[in-house]
């Protein structure tokens, strides 16, 4: 008796919860390993991402393939963004306490990240496509996508740059802060959740309640604002 | 309980999604769900226990949810290598001064108000 080995792999490969799977089990193993060795570059969703992306490639599947068997877990991103005003709303009391701050650092901040980002690109060469792919590069990526869209960049790119810019802001954000002297929560959290969006987010929620808000609120109006400003700038600059 | 909280975001996001498509194209049906949810919690003024709980356990595995986007980084990587140093560079660079701007301005913002409000 032969088994049927291949037909059982491409079975395994193919089958829809396959990207569910592969996911979950990189995201524990990725926690365990951060846990273990408190090591700031072993970021779970970066480890996660570089293991998924080792057994895709090493099984054949395309990224296609897996976004739409890992759809289960992309669609509770919805949810997720809307359950964010909780914490907005419970520490809704400090934000008011810091109402001015908020705000300013806000327009200041965030218009800095956004020209900076682009005139560097521009400055070291990148084609006018990378350059509108890039930026909206400091919002959520729903958000960076639709912009990105609107003013003639690449979506799924926008997303891209959007994901390594939260990915490495949660790394090096926290301990570069600290080191230079910015302590207060609200702060680390306004910086993390205005240059990181999501990514900075989940991390200024590990560093506490209070962080974690204003890391939700800075991302949120981070958001909103570049998407009604950014496109009419663009479109004022043209 | 959990299901009751979960009904209720996942009714914001569908609200969400139906403004979005009728009056406010530029800002994604999420967004504007948490918007709702925000405004809904300020008249109510608290946090119920259901709501409590099912945004808890979801922002609890926020950054698991971030990984399938996140793989989304391998399709572009042939046009990313293309324009690699440009792309890192204004990346890395623009992004740690950001930070910084944002985190030292906010820190000493704070503090002003605070010598203002207690001299």
């Amino acid at each position: 008796m032969t088994l049927e080995w291949h037909a059982a792999w491409q079975a395994l490969i193919h089958h829809p919860l396959f990207g569910v799977g592969i996911t979950l089990g990189a995201y524990q193993l990725a926690i365990a390993a951060y846990e273990k060795s408190r090591w700031v570059f072993l970021q779970p969703v970066l480890l996660s991402m570089l293991a998924v992306i080792g057994i895709l490639l090493a099984c054949g599947l395309t990224f296609a393939e897996y976004r739409d068997s890992a759809v289960a877990l992309s669609l509770f991103l919805g949810p997720a963004t809307v359950a964010l005003a909780v914490p907005l709303f419970l520490n809704l009391r400090r934000i008011r306490q810091l109402f001015w701050p908020t705000l300013i650092t806000l327009l200041l901040a965030g218009v800095f990240a956004t020209v900076l980002g682009v005139t560097l690109a521009w400055a070291l060469g990148a084609e006018q496509i990378m350059l509108m792919s890039m930026a909206p590069k400091s919002v959520t990526s729903p958000i960076a996508m639709l912009v990105a869209n609107q003013i003639g960049g690449i979506a799924s790119l926008a997303a891209v740059f959007v994901m390594i810019t939260g990915v490495i802001g949660a790394i090096v954000g926290p301990s570069l802060l600290k080191r230079c002297g910015v302590r207060h929560p609200a702060a680390l959290g306004m910086a993390l959740g205005l240059t990181a969006h999501a990514v900075g987010t989940a991390r200024a929620l590990q560093e506490g309640e209070e962080c974690g808000a204003f890391a939700a609120l800075a991302m949120s109006l981070m958001g909103m604002f570049t998407a009604v400003l950014l496109p009419l700038a663009i479109l004022l600059l043209r | 309980m959990l299901l009751r909280g979960l009904s209720w975001l996942v009714l914001c996001q569908l609200l969400g999604t139906v403004i979005n498509v009728l009056v406010l194209p530029m800002l994604p049906g999420p967004i504007i769900g948490m918007l709702l949810l925000f405004v809904f919690l300020l008249l109510r003024g608290e946090v119920g226990e259901p709501l409590h709980l099912a945004s808890r356990s979801l922002l609890k595995y926020l950054p698991l949810l971030l990984v399938p986007p996140a793989v989304g980084v391998m399709v572009y990587a042939e046009a990313i290598a293309a324009d690699f140093w440009a792309v890192a560079g204004a990346l890395l660079l623009s992004l740690l001064l950001s930070i910084l701007c944002a985190g030292w301005l906010m820190q000493k913002l704070i503090e002003r108000q605070q010598r203002r409000e207690a001299p």
